[in-house]
């Protein structure tokens, strides 16, 4: 396991439950600066739920979340986004309404820096940041691969597009930590190649990821770091070749019979 | 003692009423997600026609009110097919709430068109003498209001738990996707729905007509009781429903008695908003969970009507260029006058834009802060003979004081919720208005505020007015646009979407929320202020609820989230009935319909209709996911 000290996210001894179902059960877990992490697992494992429990959608029975060496409890979703951690959603979660850069533009509103007032009144200065922001915008637009669809409706564009985008709109956060939630569910092949090209530059630029996926060639060519989940816990970490070989992920992931058949 | 037991019948005999209206909303919220606000309309209807057949024709009363009430039932049920069914496969149930909103606005015009603007009296169905219980006595009539009432909660109840047509109501309730699988009709249920309650709000019509007197606006009267009766009880629950009822007819009755018959509404709608505080979804919930927060962001997803750059430029200017040379043209000073109070609304309405078109958030009480605006300048312009200046600016920041105090209410609701608010604060607002008779001059109005005027020059005539409208309006527009097409905007519009998705991008909901509140309501206060000050003169009906009502039309008309599309929706309405003097009569039957039929056929307001003409002369049009791939092909 990492050392604390690097780590820019530690999850410590997580729990959730829901009813009588513990979907989070002790989870400990870190994400080290400057890596790609992936937290890959079966349907119904807890994915989803560390996330909502890391940016306090929901709101955990037990643990301690640290990001950059800051307690995460008690803070809204809101004042957590304003510290840096972005994430998305499973599904993918564009504002209707808007056209892809418009999403995009949205993005930046943890970074804007003149509201309300200055624009009401045309001042240049916050006409200049509007102008900056969008020529930033169209550049990550650019760099996904969506640069065409800029003036189209967000909701029109086809699934794949969407998730993109929702990326795009994350990076545009200039994120601390990114997290991102089944990125390439619904992405056809030449999609899912943007996507691990779009990872790749993301991991160059030096922006952490924590990264729930499905799609394991995937995972395998871009994790540095992978977590493993089970029915609520962490069953292995580890690099990607190690984790490969895990019989314990074998298992999880092929279900007991694996066994039976030599 | 005996007088409180005395009281507290009547209580009852009036929450029985507003109990079987509230059943109605339940009902139909269970099975379709939206609230139908229309009912009180078609109880209304129900006993204008019962007097028409029993009164003027003279039939026997077992003849009249079941052909009255089949009648009622017949005509909402066509209604409901044109109009409420279609509207919730497109529109989000927030806007549903506004179609029926303008359905009971159509439907009271519709019936001062009939039976005029007189109140009508019902006889009691069986003779005036009162039943005495030793010392309570009891009218004639409540025996059948209370026998209807029962009889409507069993069959309610039957029909709902012991019948084949009942589980496909619960079904259609639970999930509406997986009851059409299951090869229930929704759409049918649906309109079966809307007309089993458009029949309860019909027996609940005829009989209480001959407790009260009637007109063609109590109406608008029982269905605000109703939904406040089926809020406080909890929307989902029918004995919720009836408790509700119970509550609020009591409230009302002991209030009159003890209190004041002028404060009995203010306090049954404080009680309403403290409930809404304390239990944000009634006080009774039934199991049935309706995850409507699915239905609204699918159908939120309207595109707002933009013009591309360089047509919007030309456009602003010809249009400034008009507004200024505007008086020149119009010699006619009823005219201009209707002008300057478009104008003057057209203020209200750009903060109402602000905050329904782009922070998604509704308000059906948004002439209250008119009301604060204009009886405060009013007020302390006649009284303490203070310059306009100093009572608008007063009357701004009392507007922004109450909103603050509001927002503790609405900012922890949403959707249904914060409609209903919003509403009681309208409701509250003009039942002030209507009690502190020493400060408002009551029902009859406040006379005699002086007209506006600035350093000593005084504006007194139309079209002096209409420059120092046209020009609060144009800084007031030009302002909003930049506020609204930058940063600020997006936010707004984000939230009116996904509210998670922009908390998770750092947009602080509450704040921004808030924001756009406190704009409109000190627009919506200016606005007032310079109302007042123009007909020197102002009376609770002219910012009462059906202002409100009215403003909403105005702005879906016009076109929502464009700023400036509403100034389209209120020359339409204001002007209409100057024009087309004789159709005076209609003002109030064309601007329900005009509401019912944009949120129907023009989603996008006169103003979006015209911008995708522009856009089809110019080729300009918003490019498709197609097209830009075939261009893409083709490089
Ligand atoms: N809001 C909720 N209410 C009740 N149970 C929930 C809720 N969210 C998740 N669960 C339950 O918690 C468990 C974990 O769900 P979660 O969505 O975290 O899984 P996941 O690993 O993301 O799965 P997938 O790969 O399918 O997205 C599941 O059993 C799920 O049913
Ligand atoms: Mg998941």
């Amino acid at each position: 396991m990492t050392s604390q000290m690097d780590a820019v996210l530690s999850v410590r001894n997580l729990t959730k439950s829901f009813g009588g179902v513990r979907a989070v059960e002790k989870v400990n877990f870190d994400v080290a600066a400057g890596g790609v992490t992936a937290l890959i697992g079966p349907n119904g494992a807890g994915k989803t739920t560390i996330f909502n429990l890391i940016t306090n959608i929901f709101v955990k029975e037990d643990g301690r979340i640290i990001f950059f060496g800051r307690e995460l409890e008690g803070m809204s979703p809101v004042a957590i986004a304003e510290l840096g951690l972005i994430r998305t959603f499973q599904s993918a979660r564009v504002f209707p309404g808007m056209t892809a850069v418009e999403n995009v533009m949205i993005g930046a509103h943890r970074l804007a820096q003149r509201h309300g007032f200055s624009q009401t009144l045309w001042l240049s200065s916050s006409r200049k940041e509007e102008r900056d922001t969008r020529a930033t915008a169209e550049a990550l637009l650019d760099l996904a691969g969506l640069l065409q669809f800029r003036d189209v409706h967000s909701t029109d564009l086809p699934m794949g597009a969407q998730k993109l985008l929702e990326i795009v709109r994350a990076l545009m956060a200039r994120p601390k930590l990114l997290c991102l939630d089944e990125p390439a569910a619904g992405l056809n092949d030449t999609e899912t190649q943007e996507l691990t090209n779009l990872l790749r530059a993301i991991r160059q630029n030096g922006t952490p990821i924590l990264v729930i996926e499905h799609n394991m060639s995937l995972v395998m060519n871009v994790a540095d770091h992978i977590v493993v989940m089970d029915a609520g816990t962490v069953i292995a970490t580890g690099a990607p070749k190690v984790i490969q070989e895990d019989p314990r992920v074998i298992e999880a992931y092929l279900g007991t019979e694996h066994h039976a058949v030599p | 003692m005996w007088d409180f037991v005395q009281i507290c019948v009547g209580g009852l005999a009036v929450g029985a009423i507003y109990a079987v209206i509230a059943l109605g909303f339940s009902l139909v919220f269970r099975v379709t997600g939206a609230i139908n606000l229309s009912q009180g309309g078609f109880a209304v209807i129900a006993a204008m026609l019962g007097y028409t057949f029993a009164v003027t024709f003279g039939f026997p009363l077992w003849i009249a009110i079941p052909v009255a009430v089949g009648l009622t039932t017949l005509g909402g049920m066509i209604l409901g097919n044109f109009t409420f069914v279609p509207a919730l496969e497109r529109l989000s149930t927030a806007n549903i709430l506004m179609l029926t909103a303008g359905l009971l606005t159509m439907i009271q015009g519709f019936t001062l068109v009939i039976w005029g603007s007189q109140p009508y009296a019902m006889p009691p169905f069986s003779g005036e003498a009162p039943l005495v219980f030793g010392p309570i006595r009891l009218p004639s009539q409540s025996i059948w209001v209370f026998g209807s009432t029962a009889a409507c909660i069993c069959g309610l109840w039957l029909l709902i738990t012991r019948t084949k047509l009942g589980r496909a109501l619960r079904a259609c309730a639970e999930n509406p996707t997986a009851a059409s699988l299951m090869g229930v009709d929704v759409r049918r249920m649906t309109l079966f729905s809307f007309g089993l309650a458009t029949f309860i709000a019909a027996v609940a019509g005829v009989m209480v007509a001959p407790t009260t007197s009637l007109q063609f606006d109590t109406g608008g009267l029982f269905t605000i009781s109703g939904f406040i009766a089926a809020v406080i009880g909890g929307i989902t629950s029918f004995p919720g429903a009836v408790i509700g009822g119970v509550f609020l007819g009591l409230t009302t009755q002991i209030a009159t008695a003890y209190i004041s018959s002028l404060f009995a509404t203010a306090i049954a709608l404080v009680a309403l908003l403290a409930i809404l505080v304390w239990r944000p979804s009634g006080l009774l919930q039934s199991r049935v969970r309706r995850r409507h927060d699915v239905r609204e962001n699918l159908k939120a997803s309207m595109h707002m009507a933009r013009l591309a750059g360089g047509a919007a430029r030309i456009f602003a200017i010809l249009a400034f260029a008009i507004g200024l040379l505007l008086p020149l043209a119009v010699t006619d000073n009823g005219i201009l006058s209707g002008i300057v109070i478009a104008g003057i609304l057209f203020m209200t309405l750009m903060g109402l834009d602000v905050l329904m078109g782009y922070a998604g958030q509704v308000s059906l009480g948004q002439a209250g802060f008119m009301a604060i605006g204009g009886y405060t300048s009013g007020y302390l312009t006649v009284n303490y003979g203070v310059t306009p200046v100093v009572g608008v600016v007063a009357g701004i920041v009392l507007s922004l004081g109450c909103a603050l105090i509001l927002s503790i209410v609405t900012l922890r609701l949403r959707g249904l919720y914060l409609a209903l608010a919003t509403l009681t604060f309208g409701l509250l607002v003009d039942s002030c208005a209507v009690g502190f008779v020493g400060v408002t001059g009551g029902p009859s109005g406040l006379v005699g505020i002086p007209s506006f005027s600035v350093a000593g020059h005084e504006f007194a005539s139309p079209r002096s007015m209409y420059y120092l409208v046209f020009g609060l309006d144009v800084v007031i527009l030009v302002g909003l646009v930049g506020c609204m097409s930058s940063g600020f905007g997006r936010a707004l519009r984000a939230i009116r979407t996904d509210q998670l998705a922009a908390d998770a991008l750092g947009i602080n909901t509450v704040r921004y929320k808030l924001v756009a509140f406190l704009i409109s309501a000190a627009l919506a206060s200016l606005s007032g202020s310079l109302y007042a000050h123009f007909f020197n003169f102002l009376s609770p009906e002219m910012v009462g609820t059906d202002r409100s009502l009215e403003l909403v039309a105005m702005l879906i008309v016009g076109g929502e989230g464009t700023l400036f599309g509403s100034v389209l929706g209120a020359l339409l309405l204001t002007l209409m009935p100057t024009i087309f003097q004789p159709l005076a009569l209609y003002k109030t039957f064309v601007s329900g319909a005009l509401l019912v039929c944009g949120f129907l056929y023009l989603p996008q307001g006169i103003y979006g209709a015209l911008v995708h003409f522009v856009a089809q002369l110019t080729g300009n049009t918003t490019p498709k996911v197609t097209d830009v791939k075939a261009a893409g092909a083709h490089r």
